[in-house]
């Protein structure tokens, strides 16, 4: 009961009569009714005190309070599931006058917040260089990773630029610069023919534009060869041996041979990285010539050795390039370099001083508009010619010091951000349609605007054609990098590729062998060690013995490999993806990234799920067979690994993972000092327990209660899956039972099945929340503050009408003033 | 050919306007004085690391007889005419290269753990971690004495991206230098580029003229990108301005750099050729890059250096001793005398590549009339042990030189099982730096080296 003093000083102070009936009318009874036993007069459950104000200001002064009522209420955890919950007209008033009083929310004109000014990570440095200056600098070999924020790498604020990096910027630059920016004005003709335009016999393993050539099967490789002009021209077969980490004795005999008239034969064995460096020049008369490149083995497919343990698999393979061709190479035929009309738009470089000048500063102003990503202002051209003019008298030289400048430059490395003159004070400025450009293809493309954007935005006409364009950028193949960035760090895809599973332990465990197994791993280490101890103390006949004891286990080992391989892993990763990215371009519900009866699939994947008649290595959409558990994020392979431990499932990771990304409530971190689990493990007595068990008895402890609650039955919902994604029914070799599990929000359900059905139903709203703020993170670069709440409950509200379709959201968030608008500066 | 640098020869290359007495020259004058790593003479004194890849057959690699009194086996046999300089440490170990619970990749571990001392975390993705490596801890206290904090080489080019042994990431093995945990240091692979680095570009007339050409060049995008810097500064608020500070910082410090290297005057001159590139013979590839790290202790451009001469697991063939077999495959060799005696070669082969170092480094004399070897203590090894078993105890590791007095060479000396980081940290003390008091998984200081 609250006590009247409390409410008359509060209405007292409150200044206006309609605040105070607000609180008296609209928040007060529902408070009374269902808050205030726990969290007034006193009680203060959780730290949380809801009677204690003594004015409005009061209450307005602790906004992190009122959004975390907001939050629970909203999100069905408070009031407890065992209380009576709020009917819909108490939920819909009490929300209202939190976002309204409390929070003094401004619905009607929402504050946008502001982004820091925001580096390139270096995924958006590498695709802005490749479009830029048409090469590709390998970011994650040069520079450091970068620092992620809210699960993300575009994060404003945590994207810093230390001494370090800003030299890797500096040389970079450099680096760039000469590999980009041609300094002859004329050099010979160039193709490149690939292997992919080759006709190869037999199926033969392709990987990055390679043809793995084996050196057990024998091989014809045949193209053509087009040439227009009568002259010389320079061959050369790119193709190099692979060879294992194991040694491999395969050899196999190797022809080329071009219009039937051998070029080359050579024995080739086992050594890897040896280019077959094969250059040849020919006269060539005008028309189609034919090629061809033949391997025949020269070692029976029945010697190839066996694996020896820890070396991994012995092959051999030569891997066919392709062929490039060069000429003709008189020098009459001589045509411009590759990338020279990217920075050198007319054919030859003027003689005349004051011609050179305006050429380099057309070029420049060019170059540096498209690098800043809005137009550039006539004094930096002016000091970038200036620039290019000390370098020396080489023209294509001084383009390439300038353009180097450039690249360093902070307008380069950083998103800059202009906005429109607002006539309005107190409104929010809109972006200018150059930071408008930008922000939508760092979003969508992770790189720079392209020439389509950028034209809109010169003209002022981006903002009108918002929609066509996002359609037209979703339809682009740079939108893949959206998927990979976006959706491998939401649902951590990118990390089944190195998420460590130790396969052996983990189907041991299943099958009730766990110790057996470590003790023979154990075992074998012992071993090992024994036979240094051995030749320590030259005992010969211990040697002997231990080798012949090794040898056995080896053999039991090496019998039955059990392994989470890449390949599996990569099929994983891209089903994931390829879903994301199938409904992102249909223009799906997004509730069907949880609920679904299709999935992409290859045969390798297909048969980890154990669904029949996927064959081959392509992934396809599958339809799944009636009632099965696959479909929807949850139960994909790459969720079940990456919230697994090495040696397997971990139910409280799993449950985090739902409460993070799909419900968006996570809860708090765990304090310090808690003993694994594992430790709880070994004391319980009699039989030994079930992981189920173990948790069970871990949530009866007070402090671990709360949160447990919540993770652990949403986790155990996914114990018939394995830490590798397969499904099991018994772990530690007794049958796992098929228990109901319940919600903290109090919603009961039977299965998985039943889980997925209860998030895209009655938990609906939290995901569509839950995705939007991810996404609006993402988008935006920084997290969602109290003052975005408007904005975001926008976005829902709309995902509610049109059933969750993905353009809603996509659209949502670009037209929100967030994405278009910039808080005003405070003077 | 030899870089051999005479006094003569000197002085003819400097010309006789600066026909001064001693190979002082090179010192600048601020470090001529007795300070951080340098002998009681005030000469330079130098630390360097050298890694060859895939341990050692063992049986050829250690001495027989012990302390003063030992003979070399075969692999170390080419050290003969120095083994006054040369310490065989014995029974020295990486535990933290051992595969604990770890599992598979002791050639990454082998490599990664080597300078650092640390079990490196197992990850081929981009949060590597590992820790400063021993060289880097030293290097800050040594910046201002010469024109480059520390050198950092490799004669092994072939980098490949993400994931390289069992799930290790390939950063772990590209190098041995670690300026802080997360933040590998690529080594040069090109000799061309790190005597330019040093000396200029071009001919030895054109040298001096190139470098200042690069500094003037690499100062005028400086001066330009703080202009731009400041021109749009104005319209930031607080929070960007924070973030385009953390921009300046980085230019200003690389600023300073210049100007620090600037302050020494121009560029040291030497006789010795620029390299071309790269060589195509394996050999003359190390003896190229060796002769680099000799002209950069010569000269005083460095005092601490490192070379990784291939990264561990590496499979290299050696066609110029007659074996096609990769070098890591025939180092599981299961015992087969024949196979161990080839691997055994191939130590040698590296072996001899650096008696070619040490024996430049023992021809050329200091300001003290010491030779550069004998103020400069060298750590040759590898972090595998037995590439055949993967071990990481009794490490095959020599120590070189006399650490300009400190140390005590000419010995085959056991250390019966203590952790290679206490070698470190006897070795960052001979450098008169503020002693750390641990290093990787050091137990303390070894007792006698």
């Amino acid at each position: 009961m609250i006590r009247p003093a409390v409410i008359i000083s509060l209405v007292m102070s409150m200044g206006t009569v309609q605040a105070a009936e607000s609180f008296t009318h609209e928040a007060l009874p529902i408070f009374q009714k269902h808050c205030y036993e726990c969290h007034a007069d006193g009680a203060k459950k959780g730290q949380i005190v809801l009677d204690e104000f003594s004015s409005l200001e009061a209450m307005q002064a602790q906004p992190e309070l009122w959004a975390k009522v907001l939050k629970n209420v909203r999100s069905g955890l408070m009031p407890p599931s065992k209380e009576p919950r709020l009917a819909p007209e108490e939920m819909s008033k009490l929300v209202d006058w939190l976002k309204r009083v409390p929070l003094k929310l401004d619905a009607a004109r929402p504050d946008p917040g502001r982004v820091t000014l925001h580096r390139l990570n270096r995924g958006e440095y590498r695709n802005t260089i490749r479009d830029l200056m048409g090469i590709d600098f390998r970011t994650d070999e040069e520079f450091p990773a970068d620092d992620t924020g809210y699960g993300f790498d575009t994060i404003a604020d945590v994207l810093s630029t230390s001494p370090l990096l800003m030299e890797k910027y500096l040389m970079a630059a450099e680096t760039i610069v000469a590999q980009a920016v041609p300094l002859e004005s004329r050099t010979v003709a160039m193709q490149n023919l690939n292997a992919g335009k080759f006709t190869v016999n037999g199926e033969v393993r392709e990987k990055e534009g390679l043809r793995f050539l084996s050196f057990y099967d024998p091989h014809e490789v045949t193209g053509k060869l087009q040439v227009k002009q009568d002259g010389t021209y320079r061959l050369t077969l790119d193709a190099r041996v692979r060879g294992s980490f194991a040694y491999d004795p395969g050899r196999a005999k190797a022809e080329f041979k071009l219009d039937d008239q051998s070029q080359w034969q050579e024995e080739l064995k086992w050594q890897d990285g040896k280019s077959v460096n094969v250059v040849r020049e020919v006269k060539l008369t005008a028309g189609e010539h034919a090629m061809k490149l033949t391997l025949e083995p020269l070692l029976g497919k029945d010697q190839k050795p066996k694996e020896n343990p820890g070396d991994g698999p012995a092959n051999v393979d030569l891997h066919f390039a392709g062929v490039i061709l060069e000429g003709p190479l008189e020098p009459e035929f001589a045509i411009h370099p590759a990338n020279y009309d990217r920075f050198f738009p007319r054919p030859e470089i003027p003689a005349d001083p004051a011609e050179r000048r305006a050429y380099a500063s057309e070029i420049l102003r060019r170059m540096t508009t498209l690098a800043f990503r809005r137009p550039v202002d006539e004094p930096t051209v002016e000091r970038l010619v200036k620039l290019a003019e000390a370098s020396g008298p080489k023209f294509e030289y001084g383009i390439a010091r300038a353009l180097a400048a450039v690249l360093s430059s902070p307008r380069f490395l950083f998103r800059m951000e202009e906005t429109l003159p607002e006539a309005d004070p107190q409104a929010h400025p809109m972006l200018d349609e150059y930071a408008l450009a930008s922000r939508l293809s760092y979003f969508l493309w992770s790189t720079m605007p392209d020439r389509e954007l950028f034209q809109l935005a010169e003209k002022g006409e981006l903002r009108r054609n918002l929609f066509a364009q996002v359609q037209r950028m979703l339809r682009d193949g740079k939108s893949q990098e959206f998927v990979e960035n976006f959706a491998g760090q939401w649902l951590q895809t990118r990390d089944v590729m190195s998420v460590s599973i130790d396969a052996r332990i983990v189907q041991a465990r299943d099958a009730g062998t766990e110790k057996e197994m470590r003790a023979r791993v154990d075992r074998f280490k012992q071993i090992q060690r024994e036979i240094d101890q051995a030749e320590k103390a030259h005992d010969d006949a211990k040697i002997e013995a231990l080798k012949a004891e090794r040898q056995v286990m080896r053999d039991m080992f090496g019998a039955k490999r059990i392994e989470f391989s890449e390949e599996l892993r990569r099929a994983m990763r891209k089903e994931s993806e390829m879903w994301f990215r199938y409904l992102l371009r249909e223009d799906r519900s997004v509730l069907e990234l949880i609920e679904t009866d299709r999935t992409f699939l290859n045969e390798v994947l297909a048969s980890h799920y154990g669904i029949p008649d996927v064959k081959g290595g392509d992934m396809r959409l599958v339809d799944l067979p009636p009632e099965s558990v696959r479909g929807g994020i949850l139960t994909m392979g790459t969720t079940l690994a990456v919230t697994s431990n090495p040696t397997r499932t971990s139910p409280v990771k799993r449950g985090l993972f739902i409460l993070d990304n799909i419900l968006g409530t996570p809860p708090p971190p765990p304090p310090p000092d808690i003993p694994a689990l594992e430790a709880s493990e070994k004391t319980a007595d009699g039989h030994e327990p079930s992981l189920r068990e173990t948790l069970a008895k871990h949530r009866e402890a007070p402090l671990c209660f709360s949160c447990h609650n919540r993770m652990d039955p949403l986790g155990l919902a996914l114990e018939n899956f394995n830490a590798m994604g397969l499904w099991r029914d018994q772990e530690k070799g007794a049958p796992i039972p098929v228990l109901p599990g319940q919600l903290a929000t109090g919603e009961a359900f039977a299965d998985i099945r039943d889980l997925k059905h209860i998030l895209v139903t009655e938990r609906r709203q939290d995901f569509y929340r839950c995705l939007t703020e991810k996404l609006f993170t993402y988008s935006l670069g920084r997290g969602p503050e109290i003052s975005d709440i408007s904005t975001i409950d926008a976005i829902v509200e709309k995902l509610e009408s049109s059933s969750g379709k993905f353009s809603t959201l996509l659209m949502g968030i670009i037209e929100s003033p967030a994405f278009q608008q910039r808080r005003r500066s405070i003077p | 050919m030899n870089p051999n640098f005479t006094r003569r020869r000197l002085l003819r290359g400097l010309g006789a306007c600066l026909a001064l007495p001693s190979l002082e020259t090179f010192l600048p004058a601020k470090a001529s004085a007795a300070g951080v790593a340098t002998t009681a003479t005030g000469a330079p004194q130098r630390l360097a690391f050298i890694y060859f890849p895939n341990g050692a057959i063992h049986k050829h690699w250690w001495p027989t007889g012990n302390g003063a009194d030992f003979k070399f086996g075969q692999t170390l046999a080419p050290l003969e005419s120095l083994r006054h300089r040369i310490q065989v440490m014995g029974g020295l170990d990486h535990r933290n290269a051992e595969a604990g619970n770890d599992g598979a990749g002791d050639h990454a571990r082998a490599n990664g753990t080597f300078l650092t001392g640390v079990r490196v975390k197992k990850t081929a993705g981009s949060d590597i971690y590992a820790g400063t490596s021993i060289d880097q801890m030293a290097a800050p206290h040594l910046a201002k004495s010469t024109r480059f904090a520390s050198l950092e080489l490799s004669t092994d080019p072939h980098r490949k991206s993400g994931g390289c042994d069992s799930g290790y990431s390939c950063a772990y093995e590209s190098g041995l230098a670690w300026r802080s945990p997360t933040a590998p240091l690529s080594p040069e692979t090109n000799p061309r580029l790190v005597f330019e680095r040093m000396f200029g570009a071009g001919n030895r007339e054109e040298r001096a003229a190139s470098l200042a050409k690069r500094r003037a060049q690499q100062r005028s995008i400086l001066d330009f990108v703080m202009d731009d810097a400041k021109a749009i500064e104005r319209d930031l608020t607080h929070r960007d301005k924070a973030k385009l500070d953390e921009y300046l910082t980085g230019v200003r410090e690389i600023e300073q750099r210049i100007t620090a290297a600037e302050s020494f005057g121009p560029p040291p001159d030497t006789a010795v050729p620029m390299p071309i590139g790269i060589p195509t013979a394996y050999d003359e590839y190390i003896r190229t890059m060796f002769q680099m790290m000799a002209l950069a202790f010569e000269t005083d451009s460095t005092r601490i250096a490192s070379l990784i001469l291939a990264h561990d697991g590496s499979n290299r063939t050696f066609p110029e001793i007659n074996i096609s077999e990769g070098h890591h495959s025939i180092t599981h060799h299961q015992e087969v005398a024949e196979t161990m005696e080839k691997v055994a070669l191939i130590d040698r082969f590296y072996v001899e590549r650096f008696a070619e170092f040490l024996t430049i480094l023992e021809s050329k004399h200091d300001a003290d009339g010491q030779s550069v070897l004998h103020n400069s203590a060298i750590v040759y090894g590898c972090g595998n042990s037995d590439g055949n078993r993967h071990t990481h105890h009794n490490l095959p590791i020599l120590l070189a030189g006399n650490g300009g007095g400190t140390l005590h060479p000419g010995r085959f000396q056991q250390y019966d099982g203590k952790p290679l980081c206490n070698l470190f940290l006897n070795l960052t003390d001979n450098l008169g730096i503020p002693p750390l008091e641990r290093f990787g998984d050091s137990t303390g200081r070894l007792a006698d080296v």
